[in-house]
Protein backbone atom coordinates (compact mmCIF):
# COMPACT_ATOMS: atom_id res chain seq x y z
CA UNK A 1 0.00 0.00 0.00
CA UNK A 2 1.45 3.59 -0.65
CA UNK A 3 2.22 6.02 2.08
CA UNK A 4 2.10 9.48 2.71
CA UNK A 5 4.34 11.15 5.22
CA UNK A 6 3.44 14.38 7.40
CA UNK A 7 6.32 15.64 8.79
CA UNK A 8 4.85 17.76 11.90
CA UNK A 9 6.04 21.26 13.41
CA UNK A 10 6.34 21.89 16.42
CA UNK A 11 6.41 25.63 18.18
CA UNK A 12 7.47 26.17 21.77
CA UNK A 13 6.65 22.26 23.14
CA UNK A 14 3.53 21.99 21.27
CA UNK A 15 2.22 20.57 17.75
CA UNK A 16 1.43 23.57 15.39
CA UNK A 17 -2.29 23.96 14.05
CA UNK A 18 -0.39 23.99 10.78
CA UNK A 19 0.55 20.39 11.70
CA UNK A 20 -2.70 19.29 11.44
CA UNK A 21 -3.69 20.83 8.45
CA UNK A 22 -0.99 19.09 6.73
CA UNK A 23 -2.26 15.75 8.41
CA UNK A 24 -5.99 16.52 6.45
CA UNK A 25 -4.26 17.56 3.10
CA UNK A 26 -2.61 14.04 3.86
CA UNK A 27 -5.50 12.48 4.56
CA UNK A 28 -7.48 13.39 1.32
CA UNK A 29 -4.73 12.62 -0.92
CA UNK A 30 -3.99 9.09 0.65
CA UNK A 31 -7.92 8.40 0.10
CA UNK A 32 -7.24 9.09 -4.13
CA UNK A 33 -4.32 7.24 -3.51
CA UNK A 34 -5.43 4.03 -1.90
CA UNK A 35 -2.62 4.96 0.73
CA UNK A 36 -1.97 5.33 4.59
CA UNK A 37 -0.90 8.50 6.46
CA UNK A 38 1.92 7.99 8.53
CA UNK A 39 3.69 11.13 11.23
CA UNK A 40 7.04 12.37 11.24
CA UNK A 41 8.13 14.62 13.84
CA UNK A 42 11.73 15.74 14.63
CA UNK A 43 12.86 17.97 17.53
CA UNK A 44 13.81 18.11 21.18
CA UNK A 45 11.88 16.77 23.58
CA UNK A 46 9.04 16.21 21.32
CA UNK A 47 6.58 14.03 24.02
CA UNK A 48 3.98 16.54 24.38
CA UNK A 49 4.04 17.21 20.52
CA UNK A 50 4.50 13.57 19.52
CA UNK A 51 0.70 12.30 22.01
CA UNK A 52 -0.95 15.36 19.98
CA UNK A 53 0.36 14.17 16.28
CA UNK A 54 -0.98 10.66 17.95
CA UNK A 55 -4.50 11.57 17.83
CA UNK A 56 -4.23 12.82 14.71
CA UNK A 57 -6.02 9.98 12.76
CA UNK A 58 -2.22 8.69 11.51
CA UNK A 59 -1.39 4.88 11.41
CA UNK A 60 1.80 5.13 12.86
CA UNK A 61 4.10 8.25 14.15
CA UNK A 62 8.36 8.00 14.06
CA UNK A 63 10.17 10.45 16.25
CA UNK A 64 13.36 11.72 16.28
CA UNK A 65 14.12 13.39 19.75
CA UNK A 66 17.35 14.76 19.89
CA UNK A 67 19.00 17.61 21.64
CA UNK A 68 20.80 18.61 18.92
CA UNK A 69 17.53 19.45 17.19
CA UNK A 70 17.51 22.81 19.36
CA UNK A 71 18.25 25.41 17.92
CA UNK A 72 17.43 24.24 14.91
CA UNK A 73 19.98 23.59 12.66
CA UNK A 74 18.90 22.45 9.11
CA UNK A 75 21.96 19.53 8.85
CA UNK A 76 20.50 18.02 11.63
CA UNK A 77 17.06 17.89 11.06
CA UNK A 78 17.54 16.79 7.22
CA UNK A 79 19.53 13.45 8.60
CA UNK A 80 16.97 13.12 11.17
CA UNK A 81 14.01 13.60 8.07
CA UNK A 82 16.07 10.81 6.27
CA UNK A 83 16.30 7.95 8.94
CA UNK A 84 12.25 8.69 9.59
CA UNK A 85 12.20 8.54 5.55
CA UNK A 86 14.34 5.02 5.84
CA UNK A 87 11.84 3.82 8.44
CA UNK A 88 8.64 4.47 6.66
CA UNK A 89 9.35 4.25 3.10
CA UNK A 90 6.94 6.78 1.72
CA UNK A 91 5.56 8.02 -1.91
CA UNK A 92 4.25 11.03 -0.81
CA UNK A 93 6.30 13.60 2.12
CA UNK A 94 4.05 16.32 3.34
CA UNK A 95 5.06 19.30 5.65
CA UNK A 96 3.28 22.37 6.89
CA UNK A 97 6.01 25.71 5.01
CA UNK A 98 7.43 27.23 8.11
CA UNK A 99 10.92 29.43 8.81
CA UNK A 100 12.65 25.69 9.17
CA UNK A 101 10.54 23.83 6.81
CA UNK A 102 11.27 26.03 4.01
CA UNK A 103 15.31 25.48 4.39
CA UNK A 104 15.64 21.90 5.24
CA UNK A 105 12.48 20.67 2.94
CA UNK A 106 14.30 21.46 0.06
CA UNK A 107 17.54 20.35 1.19
CA UNK A 108 16.05 17.10 1.57
CA UNK A 109 14.38 16.82 -1.61
CA UNK A 110 17.78 17.46 -3.35
CA UNK A 111 19.68 14.17 -1.08
CA UNK A 112 16.79 11.97 -1.89
CA UNK A 113 16.24 13.25 -5.73
CA UNK A 114 12.97 14.11 -4.82
CA UNK A 115 10.49 16.87 -6.67
CA UNK A 116 9.45 19.05 -4.56
CA UNK A 117 6.59 22.16 -4.49
CA UNK A 118 6.85 24.67 -2.07
CA UNK A 119 4.44 26.29 -0.56
CA UNK A 120 1.20 24.91 -1.60
CA UNK A 121 -2.25 25.71 -1.44
CA UNK A 122 -3.57 22.21 -2.77
CA UNK A 123 -2.54 18.89 -3.49
CA UNK A 124 -4.35 16.36 -5.43
CA UNK A 125 -3.90 13.30 -7.02
CA UNK A 126 -5.04 12.92 -10.75
CA UNK A 127 -4.43 9.49 -13.10
CA UNK A 128 -1.77 8.52 -10.94
CA UNK A 129 0.25 11.82 -10.78
CA UNK A 130 0.88 14.53 -8.00
CA UNK A 131 -0.66 17.40 -8.76
CA UNK A 132 0.36 20.41 -6.44
CA UNK A 133 -1.69 24.11 -6.97
CA UNK A 134 0.88 26.76 -5.91
CA UNK A 135 0.85 30.92 -5.70
CA UNK A 136 3.36 32.56 -7.69
CA UNK A 137 3.98 36.05 -8.75
CA UNK A 138 3.63 37.01 -5.13
CA UNK A 139 -0.02 35.67 -5.50
CA UNK A 140 -0.75 37.04 -8.72
CA UNK A 141 -0.48 34.15 -10.42
CA UNK A 142 -2.05 30.55 -9.40
CA UNK A 143 0.32 27.46 -11.09
CA UNK A 144 -0.94 23.91 -11.37
CA UNK A 145 2.58 21.57 -11.26
CA UNK A 146 2.56 17.47 -12.01
CA UNK A 147 5.43 15.87 -9.70
CA UNK A 148 7.49 13.09 -11.71
CA UNK A 149 9.00 10.67 -9.82
CA UNK A 150 8.53 8.00 -7.43
CA UNK A 151 9.12 10.19 -4.11
CA UNK A 152 7.47 13.39 -4.28
CA UNK A 153 7.50 16.17 -1.51
CA UNK A 154 5.30 19.54 -1.04
CA UNK A 155 5.12 21.90 1.62
CA UNK A 156 1.98 23.72 2.53
CA UNK A 157 0.87 27.06 2.90
CA UNK A 158 -0.79 27.64 6.28
CA UNK A 159 -4.56 28.22 6.40
CA UNK A 160 -5.79 26.65 3.44
CA UNK A 161 -7.07 23.11 4.81
CA UNK A 162 -8.97 22.58 7.90
CA UNK A 163 -7.17 21.26 11.15
CA UNK A 164 -7.97 17.61 11.26
CA UNK A 165 -9.98 15.76 13.92
CA UNK A 166 -8.07 14.16 16.67
CA UNK A 167 -9.42 10.49 17.68
CA UNK A 168 -8.25 7.23 19.17
CA UNK A 169 -3.69 7.53 19.52
CA UNK A 170 -1.45 5.21 17.44
CA UNK A 171 1.80 4.07 18.02
CA UNK A 172 4.45 6.02 18.59
CA UNK A 173 7.98 4.76 17.55
CA UNK A 174 11.43 6.27 18.10
CA UNK A 175 13.63 6.69 15.22
CA UNK A 176 17.91 5.99 15.59
CA UNK A 177 19.65 8.75 14.53
CA UNK A 178 22.68 8.44 12.61
CA UNK A 179 26.00 10.67 13.45
CA UNK A 180 26.17 13.86 11.64
CA UNK A 181 29.04 16.60 11.30
CA UNK A 182 26.97 19.89 10.59
CA UNK A 183 28.85 22.28 8.69
CA UNK A 184 26.72 25.07 9.98
CA UNK A 185 26.65 25.97 14.42
CA UNK A 186 24.30 28.28 15.80
CA UNK A 187 26.79 30.90 17.42
CA UNK A 188 23.73 32.79 18.96
CA UNK A 189 19.96 33.11 18.76
CA UNK A 190 17.84 35.85 19.39
CA UNK A 191 13.71 35.96 19.54
CA UNK A 192 12.48 38.87 17.82
CA UNK A 193 11.08 41.84 19.69
CA UNK A 194 7.77 42.45 18.89
CA UNK A 195 7.73 45.33 21.76
CA UNK A 196 5.14 44.99 24.70
CA UNK A 197 1.97 45.25 23.16
CA UNK A 198 0.03 42.22 21.43
CA UNK A 199 1.86 39.66 19.21
CA UNK A 200 1.25 39.96 15.26
CA UNK A 201 0.50 36.40 14.68
CA UNK A 202 -2.48 36.27 17.43
CA UNK A 203 -3.58 39.47 17.94
CA UNK A 204 -7.24 40.29 17.42
CA UNK A 205 -6.44 43.81 16.17
CA UNK A 206 -3.49 44.76 13.98
CA UNK A 207 -2.67 47.81 13.31
CA UNK A 208 -0.50 48.53 10.26
CA UNK A 209 0.82 51.85 8.56
CA UNK A 210 3.33 51.52 5.00
CA UNK A 211 5.23 54.56 3.27
CA UNK A 212 2.10 56.80 3.07
CA UNK A 213 3.21 57.62 6.83
CA UNK A 214 5.95 59.44 4.98
CA UNK A 215 8.75 59.34 8.12
CA UNK A 216 9.95 58.05 10.99
CA UNK A 217 8.78 60.46 13.41
CA UNK A 218 5.45 59.92 12.02
CA UNK A 219 5.31 56.35 12.84
CA UNK A 220 4.29 57.04 16.48
CA UNK A 221 0.42 57.59 14.49
CA UNK A 222 0.76 53.26 14.00
CA UNK A 223 1.59 53.41 17.50
CA UNK A 224 -0.84 55.52 19.11
CA UNK A 225 -3.66 54.26 17.04
CA UNK A 226 -2.34 50.48 17.92
CA UNK A 227 -1.90 51.81 21.36
CA UNK A 228 -5.84 52.91 21.72
CA UNK A 229 -7.04 49.82 20.24
CA UNK A 230 -4.76 47.38 22.00
CA UNK A 231 -3.59 46.18 18.80
CA UNK A 232 -0.05 44.62 17.51
CA UNK A 233 1.74 46.77 15.16
CA UNK A 234 2.19 45.64 11.90
CA UNK A 235 4.14 47.30 8.70
CA UNK A 236 4.41 47.13 4.77
CA UNK A 237 8.31 46.19 3.27
CA UNK A 238 8.90 49.34 2.32
CA UNK A 239 8.81 50.86 5.55
CA UNK A 240 10.96 48.10 7.30
CA UNK A 241 13.38 48.47 4.58
CA UNK A 242 13.54 52.19 5.65
CA UNK A 243 14.17 50.88 9.31
CA UNK A 244 11.21 52.74 10.82
CA UNK A 245 10.57 49.22 12.11
CA UNK A 246 11.98 45.72 12.49
CA UNK A 247 11.78 43.02 10.18
CA UNK A 248 9.37 41.22 12.62
CA UNK A 249 6.75 43.46 12.41
CA UNK A 250 6.68 42.91 8.19
CA UNK A 251 3.40 41.47 7.19
CA UNK A 252 3.00 39.62 3.75
CA UNK A 253 4.61 37.28 1.44
CA UNK A 254 7.81 37.94 3.09
CA UNK A 255 6.43 38.25 6.11
CA UNK A 256 3.87 37.49 8.94
CA UNK A 257 0.54 35.79 7.73
CA UNK A 258 -2.15 36.89 10.11
CA UNK A 259 -5.51 36.25 10.78
CA UNK A 260 -6.71 38.94 12.69
CA UNK A 261 -10.18 40.31 12.97
CA UNK A 262 -9.91 43.59 12.49
CA UNK A 263 -6.92 45.16 10.21
CA UNK A 264 -6.11 48.75 9.75
CA UNK A 265 -3.83 49.47 7.08
CA UNK A 266 -2.94 53.16 6.76
CA UNK A 267 -0.71 54.60 3.86
CA UNK A 268 -1.11 51.31 2.64
CA UNK A 269 -1.34 50.84 -1.28
CA UNK A 270 -2.55 46.82 -1.55
CA UNK A 271 0.77 45.49 -3.25
CA UNK A 272 -0.26 41.88 -4.01
CA UNK A 273 2.73 40.79 -1.71
CA UNK A 274 1.76 42.33 1.21
CA UNK A 275 -2.04 41.50 0.82
CA UNK A 276 -0.25 37.65 0.80
CA UNK A 277 -0.03 38.05 4.46
CA UNK A 278 -3.93 39.20 4.70
CA UNK A 279 -4.82 36.13 3.54
CA UNK A 280 -6.87 35.68 6.89
CA UNK A 281 -8.25 38.92 7.84
CA UNK A 282 -11.94 39.36 8.39
CA UNK A 283 -12.42 43.17 8.29
CA UNK A 284 -10.05 45.21 6.56
CA UNK A 285 -10.19 48.89 7.19
CA UNK A 286 -7.82 51.50 4.48
CA UNK A 287 -6.89 54.84 5.57
CA UNK A 288 -5.08 56.18 2.17
CA UNK A 289 -4.92 59.53 -0.01
CA UNK A 290 -5.49 58.26 -3.11
CA UNK A 291 -9.10 57.47 -3.81
CA UNK A 292 -7.27 54.55 -6.63
CA UNK A 293 -5.61 52.74 -4.35
CA UNK A 294 -5.61 49.19 -5.21
CA UNK A 295 -6.36 48.69 -1.02
CA UNK A 296 -9.84 50.21 -1.83
CA UNK A 297 -10.63 47.17 -3.75
CA UNK A 298 -9.57 44.21 -0.92
CA UNK A 299 -11.23 46.70 2.36
CA UNK A 300 -14.44 46.60 3.53
CA UNK A 301 -14.36 49.82 5.21
CA UNK A 302 -12.03 53.22 3.82
CA UNK A 303 -11.33 56.50 4.40
CA UNK A 304 -9.85 58.51 1.78
CA UNK A 305 -7.68 61.32 3.43
CA UNK A 306 -4.65 62.52 4.90
CA UNK A 307 -3.61 60.16 7.36
CA UNK A 308 -1.94 62.63 9.57
CA UNK A 309 -5.17 64.58 10.09
CA UNK A 310 -7.58 61.06 9.53
CA UNK A 311 -5.76 59.14 12.31
CA UNK A 312 -5.29 61.55 15.17
CA UNK A 313 -9.37 62.11 15.01
CA UNK A 314 -9.70 58.37 14.96
CA UNK A 315 -7.59 57.54 17.94
CA UNK A 316 -9.09 60.28 20.15
CA UNK A 317 -12.95 59.33 19.03
CA UNK A 318 -11.59 55.52 19.86
CA UNK A 319 -10.56 56.55 23.49
CA UNK A 320 -14.10 58.51 23.80
CA UNK A 321 -16.02 55.37 22.96
CA UNK A 322 -13.92 53.02 25.12
CA UNK A 323 -13.73 55.98 27.97
CA UNK A 324 -17.56 55.39 27.46
CA UNK A 325 -17.75 52.09 27.81
CA UNK A 326 -15.29 51.42 30.95
CA UNK B 1 38.46 34.98 -2.85
CA UNK B 2 36.19 33.73 -5.84
CA UNK B 3 32.25 34.69 -4.97
CA UNK B 4 29.83 33.41 -7.77
CA UNK B 5 26.48 34.85 -8.13
CA UNK B 6 23.47 33.64 -9.34
CA UNK B 7 21.01 35.74 -11.34
CA UNK B 8 17.37 35.50 -12.65
CA UNK B 9 15.53 37.54 -15.05
CA UNK B 10 12.22 37.93 -14.25
CA UNK B 11 8.60 39.90 -14.62
CA UNK B 12 9.09 42.94 -12.93
CA UNK B 13 7.37 42.24 -9.55
CA UNK B 14 5.47 45.80 -9.45
CA UNK B 15 3.20 45.02 -12.63
CA UNK B 16 0.48 46.07 -11.70
CA UNK B 17 -1.94 42.33 -11.38
CA UNK B 18 -4.36 43.69 -14.40
CA UNK B 19 -1.41 44.01 -16.37
CA UNK B 20 -0.53 40.48 -15.83
CA UNK B 21 -1.75 37.83 -18.76
CA UNK B 22 -0.75 34.34 -19.50
CA UNK B 23 0.63 33.37 -22.52
CA UNK B 24 -1.04 31.27 -25.37
CA UNK B 25 0.40 28.38 -24.52
CA UNK B 26 -1.03 28.12 -21.13
CA UNK B 27 2.52 27.92 -19.09
CA UNK B 28 3.87 31.38 -19.32
CA UNK B 29 3.67 34.96 -18.78
CA UNK B 30 2.92 37.58 -21.63
CA UNK B 31 5.00 40.47 -21.17
CA UNK B 32 3.44 43.99 -21.04
CA UNK B 33 3.93 45.86 -24.14
CA UNK B 34 6.78 48.29 -23.24
CA UNK B 35 8.03 46.93 -20.48
CA UNK B 36 11.39 44.59 -20.45
CA UNK B 37 12.14 41.81 -17.64
CA UNK B 38 14.47 42.88 -14.40
CA UNK B 39 16.83 41.17 -12.41
CA UNK B 40 15.36 39.31 -9.88
CA UNK B 41 15.71 41.53 -6.55
CA UNK B 42 17.02 39.35 -4.39
CA UNK B 43 19.43 38.65 -7.07
CA UNK B 44 20.34 42.19 -7.00
CA UNK B 45 20.37 42.47 -3.04
CA UNK B 46 23.41 39.14 -3.39
CA UNK B 47 25.50 40.91 -6.35
CA UNK B 48 25.96 43.65 -3.45
CA UNK B 49 26.47 41.46 -0.70
CA UNK B 50 29.45 39.79 -3.28
CA UNK B 51 30.64 43.25 -4.18
CA UNK B 52 30.81 44.61 -0.78
CA UNK B 53 33.00 41.17 0.42
CA UNK B 54 35.45 41.99 -2.58
CA UNK B 55 35.76 45.68 -1.68
CA UNK B 56 36.91 44.35 1.93
CA UNK B 57 38.83 41.17 0.87
CA UNK B 58 39.63 41.77 -2.59
CA UNK B 59 38.99 38.73 -5.41
CA UNK B 60 37.01 38.55 -8.12
CA UNK B 61 32.85 38.34 -8.72
CA UNK B 62 31.51 35.97 -11.24
CA UNK B 63 27.56 36.49 -12.01
CA UNK B 64 26.15 33.73 -13.92
CA UNK B 65 22.40 33.49 -15.56
CA UNK B 66 20.05 30.71 -17.29
CA UNK B 67 17.62 31.50 -19.54
CA UNK B 68 17.39 32.81 -23.45
CA UNK B 69 19.39 35.63 -24.75
CA UNK B 70 18.15 38.24 -23.12
CA UNK B 71 19.53 37.00 -19.93
CA UNK B 72 22.72 38.82 -20.71
CA UNK B 73 20.81 41.99 -19.98
CA UNK B 74 21.00 41.38 -16.10
CA UNK B 75 24.55 40.36 -16.37
CA UNK B 76 25.76 43.78 -18.01
CA UNK B 77 23.68 45.14 -14.73
CA UNK B 78 25.67 43.91 -12.47
CA UNK B 79 28.96 44.10 -14.71
CA UNK B 80 28.13 47.56 -14.45
CA UNK B 81 27.72 47.58 -10.42
CA UNK B 82 31.15 45.99 -10.27
CA UNK B 83 30.95 42.33 -10.93
CA UNK B 84 34.12 41.02 -12.82
CA UNK B 85 32.45 38.57 -15.46
CA UNK B 86 29.30 37.00 -16.31
CA UNK B 87 28.66 33.75 -17.91
CA UNK B 88 25.19 33.21 -20.12
CA UNK B 89 23.80 29.62 -19.56
CA UNK B 90 21.44 28.65 -22.31
CA UNK B 91 18.35 27.19 -21.24
CA UNK B 92 14.32 27.58 -19.99
CA UNK B 93 12.78 31.19 -18.64
CA UNK B 94 10.81 32.73 -15.99
CA UNK B 95 7.84 30.00 -14.97
CA UNK B 96 9.17 27.13 -17.12
CA UNK B 97 12.32 27.09 -14.70
CA UNK B 98 12.38 24.05 -12.99
CA UNK B 99 14.87 24.24 -10.31
CA UNK B 100 16.19 21.13 -10.79
CA UNK B 101 17.07 21.80 -13.86
CA UNK B 102 18.22 25.06 -13.01
CA UNK B 103 20.76 23.38 -10.34
CA UNK B 104 22.40 21.22 -12.80
CA UNK B 105 22.91 23.33 -15.25
CA UNK B 106 24.36 25.88 -12.58
CA UNK B 107 26.01 23.18 -10.93
CA UNK B 108 27.77 22.34 -14.17
CA UNK B 109 29.13 25.88 -14.84
CA UNK B 110 30.36 26.15 -11.13
CA UNK B 111 32.01 23.29 -11.66
CA UNK B 112 33.30 24.35 -15.03
CA UNK B 113 34.81 27.67 -13.33
CA UNK B 114 36.95 26.06 -10.99
CA UNK B 115 37.32 27.02 -7.63
CA UNK B 116 35.00 29.05 -5.27
CA UNK B 117 34.73 30.23 -2.03
CA UNK B 118 31.22 31.33 -2.26
CA UNK B 119 28.25 31.24 -4.02
CA UNK B 120 25.74 33.96 -3.47
CA UNK B 121 21.92 33.15 -4.95
CA UNK B 122 18.63 35.43 -3.84
CA UNK B 123 16.50 34.12 -1.46
CA UNK B 124 13.93 33.09 -4.04
CA UNK B 125 12.96 34.39 -7.52
CA UNK B 126 10.19 36.69 -7.64
CA UNK B 127 7.72 34.83 -10.20
CA UNK B 128 8.62 31.24 -8.92
CA UNK B 129 8.33 31.94 -5.60
CA UNK B 130 9.94 28.92 -5.10
CA UNK B 131 12.91 29.37 -3.32
CA UNK B 132 14.40 25.69 -4.24
CA UNK B 133 17.50 26.20 -6.64
CA UNK B 134 19.82 27.61 -3.89
CA UNK B 135 19.24 24.05 -2.45
CA UNK B 136 19.54 22.10 -5.17
CA UNK B 137 22.61 24.05 -6.17
CA UNK B 138 23.98 23.67 -2.97
CA UNK B 139 23.13 19.21 -3.46
CA UNK B 140 24.84 19.72 -6.77
CA UNK B 141 28.06 21.02 -5.93
CA UNK B 142 28.16 19.76 -2.22
CA UNK B 143 28.47 23.11 -0.29
CA UNK B 144 26.39 23.48 2.98
CA UNK B 145 23.90 26.39 3.06
CA UNK B 146 22.06 28.79 4.69
CA UNK B 147 18.99 31.03 4.15
CA UNK B 148 17.57 33.81 3.86
CA UNK B 149 20.48 35.47 4.86
CA UNK B 150 20.34 39.30 6.23
CA UNK B 151 23.94 39.90 7.43
CA UNK B 152 26.89 38.90 6.47
CA UNK B 153 28.81 39.53 10.08
CA UNK B 154 32.23 37.92 9.34
CA UNK B 155 34.35 36.18 7.04
CA UNK B 156 37.79 35.06 7.27
CA UNK B 157 39.67 32.25 4.75
CA UNK B 158 37.52 28.99 5.94
CA UNK B 159 34.40 30.51 7.48
CA UNK B 160 32.29 33.23 7.89
CA UNK B 161 29.50 34.33 10.27
CA UNK B 162 26.16 34.99 9.33
CA UNK B 163 22.68 36.07 10.72
CA UNK B 164 20.03 34.12 9.25
CA UNK B 165 16.01 35.07 9.80
CA UNK B 166 14.92 32.29 11.56
CA UNK B 167 11.39 31.55 12.76
CA UNK B 168 10.55 34.31 14.92
CA UNK B 169 14.00 34.77 15.83
CA UNK B 170 17.66 35.89 14.17
CA UNK B 171 20.26 33.14 13.94
CA UNK B 172 23.82 33.90 14.17
CA UNK B 173 25.51 31.11 12.61
CA UNK B 174 28.83 30.03 11.67
CA UNK B 175 29.70 28.13 8.03
CA UNK B 176 32.16 26.61 6.65
CA UNK B 177 33.83 27.87 3.74
CA UNK B 178 33.20 27.09 1.04
CA UNK B 179 29.60 27.64 1.40
CA UNK B 180 26.14 28.55 -0.40
CA UNK B 181 23.92 31.57 1.01
CA UNK B 182 20.42 32.65 0.17
CA UNK B 183 19.98 36.29 0.24
CA UNK B 184 17.44 38.47 1.46
CA UNK B 185 16.53 42.15 0.72
CA UNK B 186 17.28 43.32 4.44
CA UNK B 187 21.45 42.75 4.05
CA UNK B 188 21.76 45.96 1.87
CA UNK B 189 20.70 48.28 -0.66
CA UNK B 190 22.28 47.50 -4.46
CA UNK B 191 24.58 50.60 -5.72
CA UNK B 192 23.40 52.12 -8.62
CA UNK B 193 25.66 51.42 -11.34
CA UNK B 194 27.93 54.36 -12.31
CA UNK B 195 28.91 55.45 -15.41
CA UNK B 196 31.74 54.02 -16.16
CA UNK B 197 30.49 50.56 -15.35
CA UNK B 198 27.27 51.04 -17.67
CA UNK B 199 30.21 52.17 -20.23
CA UNK B 200 32.03 48.76 -19.55
CA UNK B 201 29.30 46.39 -19.34
CA UNK B 202 27.92 47.59 -23.00
CA UNK B 203 31.14 45.77 -24.29
CA UNK B 204 32.14 42.87 -21.65
CA UNK B 205 31.91 39.75 -23.72
CA UNK B 206 29.26 37.41 -22.41
CA UNK B 207 30.01 33.76 -23.29
CA UNK B 208 26.91 31.59 -23.73
CA UNK B 209 27.37 27.87 -22.83
CA UNK B 210 25.04 25.10 -23.50
CA UNK B 211 24.81 21.65 -21.56
CA UNK B 212 27.32 20.08 -23.95
CA UNK B 213 29.48 23.24 -23.19
CA UNK B 214 29.15 21.60 -19.61
CA UNK B 215 29.57 18.39 -20.05
CA UNK B 216 26.73 17.21 -18.72
CA UNK B 217 23.41 15.74 -20.98
CA UNK B 218 20.32 18.25 -21.01
CA UNK B 219 18.98 17.91 -17.44
CA UNK B 220 15.32 16.56 -17.17
CA UNK B 221 12.70 18.69 -14.95
CA UNK B 222 11.61 17.18 -11.66
CA UNK B 223 8.23 19.10 -11.94
CA UNK B 224 6.08 20.04 -15.06
CA UNK B 225 4.01 23.39 -14.92
CA UNK B 226 0.63 22.17 -16.55
CA UNK B 227 -1.46 25.40 -16.22
CA UNK B 228 -1.75 29.11 -15.01
CA UNK B 229 -4.08 31.08 -14.33
CA UNK B 230 -5.54 33.83 -12.90
CA UNK B 231 -8.25 34.00 -9.96
CA UNK B 232 -10.83 36.93 -10.34
CA UNK B 233 -9.89 39.06 -7.22
CA UNK B 234 -12.64 38.94 -4.09
CA UNK B 235 -13.50 42.69 -4.90
CA UNK B 236 -15.12 43.95 -1.82
CA UNK B 237 -16.73 47.08 -2.64
CA UNK B 238 -15.10 49.51 0.23
CA UNK B 239 -17.95 51.20 2.02
CA UNK B 240 -16.05 54.88 2.33
CA UNK B 241 -16.73 56.74 5.45
CA UNK B 242 -17.15 60.22 3.83
CA UNK B 243 -17.69 63.79 5.87
CA UNK B 244 -16.88 67.45 5.78
CA UNK B 245 -13.64 67.06 6.45
CA UNK B 246 -10.47 64.71 7.39
CA UNK B 247 -10.74 65.00 10.91
CA UNK B 248 -14.90 64.44 10.93
CA UNK B 249 -14.07 61.33 8.87
CA UNK B 250 -11.69 59.71 11.82
CA UNK B 251 -14.03 60.09 14.22
CA UNK B 252 -17.14 59.02 11.97
CA UNK B 253 -14.69 55.89 11.13
CA UNK B 254 -14.77 54.98 14.84
CA UNK B 255 -18.17 55.31 15.36
CA UNK B 256 -18.94 53.47 12.62
CA UNK B 257 -16.54 50.10 13.60
CA UNK B 258 -17.96 50.68 17.20
CA UNK B 259 -21.04 50.55 15.46
CA UNK B 260 -20.07 46.64 13.93
CA UNK B 261 -18.49 45.72 17.00
CA UNK B 262 -14.84 45.65 16.05
CA UNK B 263 -13.89 47.76 18.23
C1 LIG C 1 9.57 39.10 -3.64
C2 LIG C 1 8.89 40.24 -2.95
C3 LIG C 1 8.42 40.07 -1.66
C4 LIG C 1 7.76 41.10 -1.01
N1 LIG C 1 7.28 40.88 0.25
C5 LIG C 1 6.58 41.85 0.88
C6 LIG C 1 6.00 41.66 2.17
O1 LIG C 1 6.16 40.59 2.79
N2 LIG C 1 5.30 42.66 2.73
C7 LIG C 1 5.09 43.86 2.09
O2 LIG C 1 4.43 44.74 2.66
N3 LIG C 1 5.64 44.08 0.89
C8 LIG C 1 6.37 43.11 0.26
N4 LIG C 1 6.93 43.38 -0.96
C9 LIG C 1 6.86 44.77 -1.50
C10 LIG C 1 5.52 45.12 -2.11
O3 LIG C 1 5.52 44.66 -3.45
C11 LIG C 1 5.29 46.66 -2.10
O4 LIG C 1 6.36 47.29 -2.73
C12 LIG C 1 5.12 47.24 -0.69
O5 LIG C 1 4.19 46.48 0.04
C13 LIG C 1 4.66 48.66 -0.77
O6 LIG C 1 4.63 49.24 0.52
P1 LIG C 1 3.71 50.52 0.87
O7 LIG C 1 2.29 50.18 0.63
O8 LIG C 1 4.12 50.95 2.22
O9 LIG C 1 4.26 51.63 -0.14
P2 LIG C 1 3.61 52.27 -1.44
O10 LIG C 1 3.25 51.22 -2.41
O11 LIG C 1 4.52 53.34 -1.87
O12 LIG C 1 2.24 52.90 -0.93
C14 LIG C 1 2.14 54.02 -0.11
C15 LIG C 1 0.67 54.42 -0.05
O13 LIG C 1 0.51 55.48 0.86
C16 LIG C 1 -0.44 56.40 0.34
N5 LIG C 1 -0.18 57.70 0.94
C17 LIG C 1 0.84 58.58 0.68
N6 LIG C 1 0.77 59.64 1.48
C18 LIG C 1 -0.30 59.45 2.30
C19 LIG C 1 -0.88 60.21 3.35
N7 LIG C 1 -0.38 61.39 3.76
N8 LIG C 1 -1.98 59.69 3.96
C20 LIG C 1 -2.52 58.51 3.57
N9 LIG C 1 -1.99 57.76 2.59
C21 LIG C 1 -0.91 58.22 1.97
C22 LIG C 1 -0.23 56.37 -1.14
O14 LIG C 1 -1.42 56.77 -1.84
C23 LIG C 1 0.12 54.90 -1.39
O15 LIG C 1 -1.04 54.15 -1.71
C24 LIG C 1 7.58 42.35 -1.65
C25 LIG C 1 8.06 42.53 -2.94
C26 LIG C 1 8.70 41.49 -3.59
C27 LIG C 1 9.20 41.70 -4.98
N1 LIG D 1 17.36 30.81 -14.39
C1 LIG D 1 18.17 31.14 -13.37
N2 LIG D 1 19.42 31.60 -13.60
C2 LIG D 1 20.25 31.95 -12.59
N3 LIG D 1 19.91 31.86 -11.30
C3 LIG D 1 18.67 31.41 -11.00
C4 LIG D 1 17.75 31.01 -12.01
N4 LIG D 1 16.61 30.60 -11.39
C5 LIG D 1 16.83 30.75 -10.06
N5 LIG D 1 18.07 31.23 -9.82
C6 LIG D 1 18.68 31.58 -8.51
O1 LIG D 1 18.01 30.88 -7.48
C7 LIG D 1 17.31 31.78 -6.61
C8 LIG D 1 16.02 31.14 -6.17
O2 LIG D 1 15.19 30.83 -7.27
P1 LIG D 1 13.87 29.94 -7.10
O3 LIG D 1 14.28 28.65 -6.50
O4 LIG D 1 13.30 29.80 -8.48
O5 LIG D 1 12.95 30.72 -6.21
C9 LIG D 1 17.17 33.06 -7.44
O6 LIG D 1 17.07 34.18 -6.59
C10 LIG D 1 18.46 33.05 -8.24
O7 LIG D 1 19.57 33.53 -7.49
Amino acid sequence: MPKVLVIGAISEGDLTGTSLEAVTAALELAEAMGAEVFGGLIGDECGRAAATFATAGLAEVFVADHARHAPYVAEFHVAAAQAIVRRCQPDVILAPSTGETSEWVPILSARLKAAMASACTRVGFEGGHLVAKRPVCGGAVQGEYVLNGALRIATLAPATYEATMLSEPCPISPVELPDVQARVKVIEQLNDQEGSGPRLRTARTVVSGGLGIGSRENWSLIEDAAAALGAAVGATRAVVELGWVPHAQQVGFSGQKIRPELYLAIGISGAVHHMAGLAGAKTIVAINKDPEASIFRTAHFGVVGDAKEVVPAFVTRVKELRAQQA
Amino acid sequence: MHIVVTIKQVVDPNTPSVLLKIGKDGVSLELPVGMSQIMNGYDANAVEAALALKDKHGGTVTVLSVGDETSKNCLRRAIGMGADRGVHIAGPTGLACDSAVIAKLLGAAVRKLGFVDLVLCGRQASDTDAAQVPFLLAGELDLPVISPVKNIQGMDDDSAIVDRIGEGCTQRLQVKLPALLGISNEINKPRPAPLKGVMLAKKAEIPTWTHSDLGIEAPQPAMTLRRLYIEPPVETCAELIAAESARAAGRALADRLRQEGLI
